[in-house]
This record gives C-alpha cells, structure tokens and sequence, in this order.
C-alpha cells in the first residue's frame, strides 16, 4: 500500500531525511515516533506528496507520488496536519465537514448523512467558527473532516495533541474501528506512547532523517538504547515492568500486571516454589 | 502566606458567545507553589491562563466579571506589558506567539523589553537555549523549525525572562516524550532555586503528578477539584466523568486493591510504583 525505496529529501544542502526504506501493507496500523525534528512530518508530507522525495521513490497504491496531484490522493488518503488550523477554511462547523465531499463526488443526500452522523459524534454547535473554538475542539473538527471523506489511508501527524484523555480515546477508537473493520491503513506521528502502546501493534523509530528501527510497539518499548538515541520513554506500565525484570510482552498494561503480581504473591506465600499457582 | 495570583468571583463571556468561558472561578495560589491544570477541551483552561496574562479581558473581549489579581496588579486595569513583567506565559498556539523571525532574536527580544541588565543579556541567552538543547538552532528562521523545535523556542524566550510565575499553556504538547521530562524537570528547578510560581495547564496527567503538588480540574468553565495532587487521585471515578484519567500507576493501585494485595495510597510516579509492588508480592 505504502512503499518507501531509499527515500531522501533535501533542502539547500541540508538531508532531512536519509535512505529510508519501508512498507506500510493494506490495513495496518504504524505508529511513526521520534526526537524533535526527527523528520517525522517531513516523511509524512512525503508519503502525501506534498513535497516530492529528491532520492529514491515513493509508492502509494502502486503509483509513484513524483506523478501525483495531491487532489488526487485527497481522493484516498486523509491527512491530518500537526497545527489543525493549517487545514480549517470553513465558516462553519458544518461547512468544514461538508467541505470537499461535493468536489470528491459524493451525492447531495449521502454527504448530508454522513455529515449529520459526524455532527453527532462531534458534539459541537454545527454553526459554530471552528477560530472560535477551543484548540482541542478544532482538533476533533479537523480529525472530523477526514473521516466523512472515508479515507482508505489515514496520514495522521499527532493527532492527539490538545485532546483530553476522553476525547482522546474515543478519537484513537474512531481511528482504530476504521483500521479493523474498513482495513484502512494507518500511520500516525506520535509523541504519546501510551496511545502508540494502546493502539499501534508496529512502530517506526526515526532519528535525524534516518530509520533507526521498524518492529512491534511493545518490543521497541524495551529497547534501552533506542530509547535515548530517539528520544523516547516507553509507556508507563512498560517502564514499571522493566524495573521488575519482567520479561518484554509478558505484562505490559496495568491489567495484566495486576494479575503477575498476583501470581508472585501467590508464590511467594507458598514458600517460593518457583511454579506453584501457575497453569 | 499571601497570594501570588488571586482570583475572586472571576467570570468571563466572549463577546457573541451564549454560554461563559469562565464562571466564578475562586483561587488563590501562593508564590512558590506547582500547579497543574486539567480538564475537558473547551473547559475554560486557556481563557484562565489569558486572564493571568490580562490578554483576557484586553485583548479577548468580552463580559468580564469578579477580580483578579497577579502580584499585585489588578489584571483589568494594569496593561497586559506591565502584567508580562510579572507573569511569563507559553501559549498552545505557538505560532501567533512569535515577535521576531530568527530564533536568538526571539530569546533576545524578551531580554531587551524587559530591563534585564545589558551585561547579563548574552549569558541568559545561551542558558536558555542551552537548556532546550536548542544551541544548534540559533541562527535558523522560525518559520523552518518543526512544531517541537518552535515550542521550545517559546519556552526559551519564557524560561530567559525567569519572571516571578510561569504560565504554560499546553506548551509540551509538541514535544518529544523525553524532552517534556526534561522541561518539567526545569521548571521544578526554577521554583526550588528562584521561588518561581509554576502553573501548568496539561493533558500529560503522568507528569502533572510526578512533578505538581496541586491540582486544578476545570470542567465548564468552573475549578471542580483543587486540592494536593495525590489527594485528588484517590477520586478516580470522579477524575474519569470529568474526561480525565489517572496515571497508569494509580490505575494498577486500584487493581491490587480489588485483589486485597494492596492498601496504600495510590502511587504518583514509577518510583512509588515498584515499591507498592515489592510490597504486595512480599
Ligand atoms: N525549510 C527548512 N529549512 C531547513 N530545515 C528545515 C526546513 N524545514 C524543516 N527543516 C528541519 O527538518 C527537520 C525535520 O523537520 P520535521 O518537521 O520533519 O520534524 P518532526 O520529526 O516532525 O519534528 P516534531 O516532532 O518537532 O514535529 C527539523 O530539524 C527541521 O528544523
Ligand atoms: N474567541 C472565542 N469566541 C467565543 N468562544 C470562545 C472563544 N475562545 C474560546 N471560546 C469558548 O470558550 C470555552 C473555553 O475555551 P478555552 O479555550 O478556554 O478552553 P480550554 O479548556 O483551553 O480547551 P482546550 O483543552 O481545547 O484547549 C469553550 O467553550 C470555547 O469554545
Ligand atoms: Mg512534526
Ligand atoms: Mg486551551
């Protein structure tokens, strides 16, 4: 679906990011995490075509991005730009959601339904300014705006700055049911390792324009020297379950190591016996 | 001790608004203290840090109810220049923030506006950018940064001024997970070695209790819970119907307790974690 060879990309002299290569497949859902001015959005714009690479080439459904109108991927791919308001020009709630279905060829009546059903979801004054709303409420219009698209890639650029723990979580929901049930293909920029850890099983490890490390979220997590070269600190049950020597993957949320923690009570009150208690 | 900031009655409508921003907000925050601020989007938090800078009723108009005093000033009648003197403020949205183009310039522009003694200008600069790990940035326009590196530009000019209390407004939300450690980390150094008054409005709930010791909820414009952070942790259900979470940690607390492994108060940070754990498993 997304297909990275060797990609570079280069202002004056200076490489904001060197021979990357990857796939992201059909369906699949990445988290892309890094240092400040990693190059994180760079690759992102990349991928959407809004700046073309200056080595090796991008592939996105097969085509080449040198040869793409970015309002033809529009057509496919949603993007959420890191500062919502790079992408809010309607005057109204509701004109923003509106906004690029008529263009996209959506009949009258179904743009109208999908737009009432996110409205709902919203929960926002449909005739509201998006200017004059809060920066977390503009978050969720922008996010918003995309899904009534019925986008089959998502190309979100921390999509959850601005949100409260609830909104938060019903967004990284909304996104994550899509990813499920539709088989739309997710890669997200994202500081939070919490959300990467809940929601994104793959993660992409950038470091000064380079891939450092391309796996599953929980494994890179326990990666010490990852960690420090990216700029990262792994997700709070993570830590914890490191600083217990317990072994990657085995109780990473606070659930399972609740029920670890049981077992070893359970152990040590039956005299250490190493395996006593245990299936 | 006498309040710092001082908010009586504080109500606030935006001009064409229907409902208030803020609704009779009361606090009180003494000079020294941390303070952490959270709540649902829309919940009033940016228009309590606009009136601490007075950008709120100046600048924002709209109905302005109640008083509020910062050091002193009365936020209604002394200028927003004047208050800025006292109270340094990072804004969410860092872009409309920038006076200057190129990123020392940003740093300086602070220092020069605000009588800071000329000889002492060029070392502050170089602490700030220092301490943001931003040294190599100096020379760069702001317009080519990433939106990280443009949030600690913002929090440089701010931590340069060192004024006597720091409004940060969502200002590590752009940042890498461990450069917001790292800017926590600052701020706690500020106060305990310059007295400074921290208030921070977050969404990273982790850090807000590993490193405030008060805890602000606003929810409709209102302050529903303050009290010291570990106080308020012990309300889970309650931080949960108002859109806010607890710390992973205080979520495994909560478990062990269901399992009768665990008594204690809920832990704030990963230290208090392991040790909670030890001792359930002992
Ligand atoms: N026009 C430009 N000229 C020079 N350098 C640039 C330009 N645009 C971006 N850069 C640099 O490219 C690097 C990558 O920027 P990018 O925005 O991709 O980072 P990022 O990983 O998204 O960071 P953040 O987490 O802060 O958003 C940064 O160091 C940035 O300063
Ligand atoms: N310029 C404005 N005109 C009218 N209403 C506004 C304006 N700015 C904010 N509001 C409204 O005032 C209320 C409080 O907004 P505020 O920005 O203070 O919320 P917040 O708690 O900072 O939210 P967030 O977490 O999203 O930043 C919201 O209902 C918002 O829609
Ligand atoms: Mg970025
Ligand atoms: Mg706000």
């Amino acid at each position: 679906m997304i297909r990275l060879e060797n990609v570079s990309y280069a202002i004056e002299s200076r490489e904001l990011v060197s021979g990357v290569s990857l796939r992201v497949g059909a369906g699949e859902f990445a988290a892309l995490a890094g240092e400040n001015g990693a190059g994180k959005t760079t690759l992102l714009k990349l991928v959407m075509g809004l700046i073309k690479p200056t080595g090796g080439d991008i592939l996105v459904g097969g085509a080449s991005t040198r040869g793409l109108r970015v309002s033809v991927m529009a057509r496919t791919v949603g993007y959420l730009f890191q500062n919502p308001d790079r992408q809010l020009f309607g005057a109204t709630v509701r004109q923003e959601l509106a906004f690029g279905l008529d263009f996209l060829g959506v009949a009258k009546d179904e743009a109208d339904r999908r737009v009432g059903e996110t409205l709902d979801l919203l929960k926002l004054d449909p005739d509201r300014a998006p200017t004059s709303l809060s920066r977390g409420e503009r978050q969720r219009v922008a996010l918003a705006s995309l899904f009534v698209r019925r986008p089959r890639i998502l190309l979100l650029d921390e999509p959850t700055t601005g949100l409260d723990y609830r909104e938060c979580v019903q967004m990284m929901e909304t996104v994550s049911r899509l990813n499920r049930e539709d088989g739309v293909t997710v890669l997200m920029v994202t500081h939070d390792m919490e959300v990467a850890l809940d929601f994104a099983p793959r993660m992409l490890a950038l470091s000064g324009g380079k891939l450092l490390a391309d796996g599953p979220t929980r494994g890179l997590m326990r990666d010490e020297a990852l960690l420090k070269r990216a700029s990262l600190v792994p997700a709070q049950m993570v830590a914890l379950a490191r600083r217990l020597g317990i072994a990657p993957g085995e109780a990473d949320d606070a659930l399972s190591l609740a029920a670890w923690v049981e077992r070893r009570a359970g152990v040590n009150a039956k005299g250490g016996m190493p395996d006593a208690g245990r299936p | 001790m006498d309040s710092l900031i001082l908010l009586e009655g504080v109500s606030f409508r935006y001009e064409g608004a229907g409902s208030r921003a803020l609704d009779d907000v009361r606090l009180s925050i003494a000079p020294g203290e941390f303070v952490g601020v959270i709540g649902p989007a829309g919940a009033g938090k940016t228009t309590l840090a606009h009136t601490l800078s007075g950008v709120v009723p100046h600048v924002r108009r709209g109905d302005f109810y109640g008083s509020a005093r910062v050091a002193g000033l009365d936020t209604v009648t002394a200028s927003v220049v004047e208050l800025s003197k006292t109270v340094g403020c990072v804004f969410q949205d860092v872009e409309s923030q920038f006076v200057t183009t190129m990123v020392e310039d940003e740093v300086l522009f602070a220092l020069e506006n605000f009588d800071v003694p000329r000889d002492e200008i060029p070392a502050r600069v170089d602490r700030a950018l220092a301490d943001l790990n931003i040294t190599d940035l100096r020379s760069r326009g702001i317009s080519t940064l990433s939106g990280g590196q443009k949030q600690k530009v913002a929090l440089a000019a701010a931590l340069a001024l060192a004024p006597s209390a720091l409004v940060l407004d969502e200002a590590t939300g752009e940042l890498d997970p461990a450069s917001s450690v790292q800017v926590f980390g600052l701020l706690s150094q500020l106060r305990r070695e310059r007295g400074t008054t921290i208030i921070v409005i977050e969404q990273k709930i982790m850090l807000l209790c590993a490193y405030a010791d008060r805890l602000l909820v606003m929810d409709q414009g209102r302050v529903v819970i303050d009290g010291p952070v570990r106080r308020t942790l012990e309300q889970p259900d309650r931080l949960l119907s108002l859109g806010v979470n607890c710390p992973r940690v205080t979520t495994l607390a909560a478990r062990l307790r269901e399992k009768e492994l665990y008594h204690g108060p809920p832990p704030i940070n990963l230290d208090e974690a392991e040790t909670m754990v030890r001792e359930a498993m002992a």
